[in-house]
Formats: C-alpha cells, sequence, structure tokens
C-alpha cells in the first residue's frame, strides 16, 4: 500500500515520540469553546424541563466518578467508542466519511461470540484472543463489502456504509434466531460465553481488558498518522485528492487501507463489548455505538489521540446520565442531545481545510 | 391488488415528502443526509402541536417548523461555516433523535415518555370521483397530506424547471460563481433550500406519526430519511422519478409485510433488509451513469 511513498521516511521511525500533540493552539482553544458553549445549551435545555442545571451536572459527574465500580462502569463505556472512533478518524483523515462502524461492531459481536461459543474447550487458553480476532474479522468483511461498492460502483461511501448498517443489524437478529441464539430465552440473545473468553477484569473497579487495548490501537494509529509514509499519504489524499493524485498515491488503495483498519476496530469493539461486558451477544447490544464512534471521529480527525478525551467524556457522560436521570428526574436522553449539541460546535468552530 | 398497491402508496408517501425535501437541497448544493432527523423532528413537532392544540391542522404546521429548525442548524452550520455536508447531516440526525426522546420525556415531567394517542388522519375521499373503479379507492380517496405530496411532487418538478427561482436553485447547485455574478446569492439560496427542505422533510414525518399512527415513538422514522435519500439518488434529483423511487421502495415493503401475512417459510429478518439491499443493488447498478449537481458539497467561497 504504501511502496509509492518516500521510502526515506520510515527511518524516522526510530524517533517516535507518540503523545506529542500536534492541535495548533487555536485549533485547541476552538473545540473548549465549542465543549463550553454546548454545555451551556444543555444547561439551558435543563433548566426549561424545570429542573436545576448545577445539581443535574453535579449528579451527573457523581454517577460517573463517585465509586470505583462507577469508574470502571464508565471506562467500559468508552471503549467501543475509542476502538471504533479511532478507526473512523483514520477514514475521516484520508478524506473517507465512513459512517458503516454501526454495523460493523454489530457484525463484530457477531464474530466474537461465534468464535468463543465453537472454540474447541482444549485450547481455551486462547479462546479470548481468538474470539477477539473474529470480531475484527468479521468487522473488517463488513467494511470490505461496502468499500468494493463504493470503488467497484462509485456509490458514495456515506450511501453504501449507511445501508450496510441496517442490513447488518437485521443479520444479528437473523443469526440470534438461528444459528446463535439460545431457543426459549423469550427475546433474541445467545447462550452464555464460555468463560475462558471473557475479557479480564480489574478486581473492584469492573474495568475490562479493553480499554488499554484500545489505549494502544489509537497510540498506534497515532503513530502512523504522523510517522509513517503510509499516514503521510492518507494525510494528503485527505487534504486534497489531486495533490495525492499527483504525488503518485493511489486513492484506491487508501481508501482500501483505511476501510479496512477501521473495520477491523470496530469489529474489535463489538468483540470487546460482548466479551468483556455482557458476556453473550445480545439484540441491539451496541445500537447506537457507530453514531458514537463518528462524534469521537470528529476530534480524532484533527489529531487521532484526541479521541481518548474524547470517548472518555462520552462515556462519562452516559455513566453519570443514569443517575441523574434516577436521582434527579432529568432524563437521561439529555446525553444524546449534549453530545449532538457539542458535534455541531465542533464542526462549526474546526473550519475544514479547504 | 388494490390492497398490495394501496399499501405501497401508504409506504410510500412519507418517503417522497422527505425525498423532495431532499431534491431542493441537493440540487442546491447541499448533500440532505439530515433527511432523517428533519423527518423525525416533524413526525415528534405535528404529535405534540396536534395534542396541545387539539387541532391537526396546527399538528401539520407544527411539522413543517419542527423539520425547518433542523434544515436552520444544518444550513448554518454546513452554509455558514462550511463544515462537512455529510458528517454534519449526520450529526443533525443525532441532536434530533436525542431531542425528540429528551423533551417527549420532560413534557411529561420525568423518566417515562409523554403517552399521545391521537386517531390517525381519516381518507378524505373527493366525491364522484372516488367512485371511478381501481383509480378511485387508489388515487382519490387517500389522506390529506398524501394529496399534498402528490401535488407537491408535480409543483417541485414545474418549480425547478420552469420558473426563474427554480433556475436560480438548479444554477446554485452547479455553478454557484455563475449564480453570483448573475447578481443572485448563492449563500442565501442555499439556506432557503436547506430550510424548505427541512419544512417539507418534517411534513414527511408527519405523514408517519399524525397521518398514519396516531402517536409518537423514540426513533419511530427507523432509517425511512436514508432511503429517502437513496430514492433521490436512484431518480437523479428529479421529483417525478422519486415519486416512482418511492413507490417501488414501497412496493418493496408491501411485498414483505404480504410473504409475512401468507406464512411464507422465510426469515423476516432476512425480508426487512430487503428495502435496502434493493436500494444499494439499483444505487450499484447505476454506478457511473449518475452524474450528481456538479458543485454539491463544496463549500462556497466568499470575502
Amino acid at each position: 500500500m504504501t511502496d509509492s511513498a518516500p521510502r526515506a521516511q520510515s527511518s524516522r521511525l526510530a524517533y517516535v515520540w507518540p503523545l506529542r500533540l500536534r492541535l495548533a493552539d487555536s485549533m485547541a482553544g476552538r473545540v473548549a469553546a465549542a465543549a463550553a458553549l454546548s454545555v451551556v445549551a444543555s444547561a439551558l435545555l435543563v433548566a426549561l424541563s424545570g429542573h436545576n442545571p448545577f445539581a443535574a451536572f453535579a449528579a451527573m459527574l457523581k454517577g460517573a466518578l463517585g465509586s470505583p465500580h462507577q469508574v470502571g462502569f464508565a471506562l467500559n463505556r468508552a471503549t467501543p467508542y475509542l476502538l471504533a472512533g479511532s478507526g473512523v478518524a483514520l477514514c475521516f483523515r484520508a478524506g473517507v466519511i465512513n459512517i458503516g462502524a454501526e454495523g460493523q461492531i454489530a457484525l463484530g459481536g457477531v464474530g466474537a461470540a461465534a468464535l468463543a461459543l465453537h472454540f474447541p474447550a482444549s485450547l481455551s487458553v486462547l479462546a479470548a484472543v481468538a474470539a477477539l480476532a473474529g470480531g475484527a474479522l468479521f468487522g473488517a468483511l463488513w467494511a470490505a463489502l461496502a468499500t468494493a461498492i463504493h470503488l467497484g460502483r462509485r456509490v458514495h461511501e456515506v450511501l453504501t456504509t449507511l445501508l450496510l448498517n441496517f442490513v447488518a443489524l437485521l443479520l444479528v437478529q437473523q443469526t440470534l434466531a438461528g444459528p446463535l441464539g439460545q431457543f426459549g430465552a423469550g427475546f433474541l440473545q445467545s447462550p452464555e460465553l464460555p468463560r475462558a473468553a471473557w475479557l479480564w477484569k480489574v478486581p473492584e473497579f469492573g474495568a475490562h481488558a479493553g480499554f488499554p487495548i484500545a489505549l494502544v490501537a489509537a497510540a498506534t494509529l497515532s503513530l502512523t498518522v504522523w510517522r509513517t509514509p503510509f499516514g503521510f499519504s492518507l494525510r494528503v489524499a485527505g487534504s486534497s485528492r489531486r495533490a495525492a493524485a499527483y504525488a503518485g498515491f493511489s486513492a484506491p488503495a487508501i481508501t482500501w487501507s483505511v476501510m479496512l483498519i477501521a473495520g477491523a476496530l470496530a469489529g474489535l469493539a463489538g468483540a470487546v463489548e460482548v466479551l468483556g461486558v455482557q458476556h453473550r451477544l445480545i439484540e441491539g447490544f451496541s445500537l447506537g455505538f457507530g453514531f458514537k464512534a463518528v462524534t469521537v471521529a470528529l476530534l480524532g480527525a484533527l489529531e487521532p489521540l484526541a479521541v481518548v478525551p474524547a470517548a472518555l467524556f462520552v462515556g462519562m457522560l452516559e455513566a453519570g446520565a443514569q443517575s441523574m436521570q434516577r436521582q434527579i428526574g432529568v432524563p437521561s436522553a439529555l446525553v444524546i442531545v449534549i453530545e449532538g449539541i457539542t458535534m455541531l460546535f465542533v464542526l462549526a468552530a474546526t473550519v475544514r481545510r479547504a | 391488488m388494490i390492497d398490495f398497491l394501496a399499501a405501497a402508496i401508504r409506504i410510500a408517501t412519507p418517503l417522497l415528502l422527505a425525498a423532495l425535501g431532499g431534491i431542493l437541497s441537493e440540487r442546491a448544493g447541499v448533500f440532505a443526509v439530515g433527511l432523517e432527523g428533519m423527518m423525525l423532528m416533524g413526525a415528534f413537532a405535528s404529535i405534540v402541536g396536534a395534542w396541545a392544540a387539539h387541532s391537526a391542522l396546527a399538528g401539520v404546521l407544527l411539522a413543517l417548523v419542527g423539520g425547518a429548525t433542523i434544515g436552520v442548524v444544518v444550513a448554518i452550520v454546513t452554509v455558514r461555516f462550511r463544515a462537512d455536508n455529510m458528517v454534519t447531516g449526520l450529526t443533525a440526525n443525532i441532536l434530533a433523535a436525542g431531542l425528540t426522546s429528551y423533551l417527549l420525556r420532560a413534557l411529561a415531567g420525568g423518566g417515562r415518555p409523554l403517552a399521545i394517542h391521537l386517531t390517525p388522519l381519516p381518507p378524505w375521499p373527493i366525491p364522484k370521483l372516488d367512485q371511478i373503479p381501481v383509480v378511485g379507492p387508489l388515487l382519490f380517496s387517500l389522506p390529506p397530506l398524501t394529496y399534498l405530496a402528490i401535488v407537491g411532487c408535480v409543483g417541485l418538478e414545474a418549480f425547478l424547471l420552469r420558473t426563474r427561482a427554480g433556475l436560480t436553485l438548479r444554477a446554485t447547485g452547479e455553478n454557484p460563481e455563475a449564480v453570483f455574478a448573475s447578481g443572485a446569492e448563492p449563500m442565501r439560496v442555499r439556506v432557503l433550500a436547506v430550510v424548505a427542505c427541512g419544512a417539507v422533510a418534517g411534513l414527511g414525518g408527519a405523514v408517519l406519526s399524525l397521518q398514519q399512527v396516531g402517536t409518537f415513538t423514540d426513533g419511530m422514522t427507523g432509517g425511512r430519511g436514508y432511503l429517502a435519500l437513496a430514492s433521490l439518488i436512484v431518480a437523479r434529483w428529479n421529483p417525478i422519478g422519486a415519486a416512482l423511487a418511492c413507490l417501488a421502495f414501497g412496493a418493496a415493503e408491501a411485498f414483505e409485510l404480504r410473504l409475512q401475512g401468507f406464512g411464507v417459510p422465510v426469515s423476516s429478518y432476512i425480508v426487512q433488509m430487503a428495502p435496502y439491499v434493493v436500494a444499494l443493488a439499483v444505487l450499484a447498478g447505476l454506478g457511473r451513469s449518475s452524474r450528481m449537481p456538479a458543485s454539491i458539497g463544496q463549500p462556497l467561497q466568499w470575502d
């Protein structure tokens, strides 16, 4: 994929400093301003519904960080968004608008559950690893289907990925009604997965091993974007297709690579949710995850490592929203509004490079 | 057979209204990915409006306002701030999903959604014409918003092809510099087109909630905005063509309901995939031959 990029650059891999933030000061300031504005806007919404916004936010904060268990819950919520969001951010960076994470995550869950359920008991040491790999594979295959239609028939990638999301969700239901389903369960779910395939958890916190995996993935992608010839080629392609063609970078090759990476990461996100949280495949286990990944990726397209704070923000919002609804009676759907408003402000504040 | 066609028309109506809105927006040069959110907001506003004011007309008017609100948001972010059309549209859909769900609960004052149940809008038979066999029950005994969709479809075709304003709108999607040179303001055209798109798509949402079900549930549009988007692309941005494409989707879904009714041993999940798979197949079949408005998705330059 990266043959056409200058080879000399690869030697610089030795001097890597992945944590260096490349956000221009003004850009970071704009994002902060966007976040602050969205907090003000959502406070207004809470006030309009007749509740005290300060009490609501306090309840939210306490719900997200109040106890080790709740911190673990927030981290577990953030994990799939971080994984899938990193991949989507890579696509955005390359100018590929992939919004198929929703379907890729769902199929990743199917892959993980299928492998976990059918893995030979004698090799149970490898069960979790095999199930994670199965999830990544299924996610990548689903992304490959969207990419093949997009590139082969010149259908816009937004349409192929979007329409395949609906098909993927139905496909999950179909597998649960058929081969993977548990009969007599009352609704669509698989039997419980064998314990060997469950992800390891931090005692007391309940945070599973998915979060460190996601951190490694985000750091690796940051490195790839800034420090490799492939990363350079995709940044060029994202800024200007023409410049990329002039430099000899193959646009289809770049699209294929970012889509497959993003699909695998989204599949991994689904696998992590199934193996770490649910311990079985349940209908709708990942509903809305793909769109959260897009939220997170909006920031990640500016700087790959920015997906980490963004995913943590969304994870904590959701963990906190539950207790806010219980304690104060503010509907937890407020979280989706906050996410939407934040995204819009971020979109408006970070005018794209022309 | 008449039942089948009637079902196809019923399913196609909300899609068609949304697609007509989308044509306005995309012909002016802004991708209409936000149709789903506009429909959802319209569906919500129409039910709440009709319930609060005890008037279906108030519901219809509020559907226009609700959809247009999302249109305003999309217009500001894409046209004024030149953000990516696709991602902005998707964001608007998320915002609408959250806002309708939040407001439905906030209106009830707690965690439970407000339960509103209204009688769906009855058909308005046109005297004499509704007595014609076959055509009468199919075309002249429809609920009010369906007539509006048919009239709107023909009206939009005439507006785009036969009026000066329609020409300016189409030119803005093709070559905004030429529009600017001719003395019009491309930015204003795009903003108006996107807001109008929101209002019309909001009406599509009202068809679902106010006309067909009589209640609002979270996410009740269920991807119809995206199907409308696919159908307007299949129809190459033509209103009449969009009507045919929506009818085809409607027929596919009506056929699916039929199959389930007859107890054909096909999994309902597989059958439900039909509209999306058909949409993808048609888009893939069209492939290179579909020509988009030339400057669609391109931000306007100014200063």
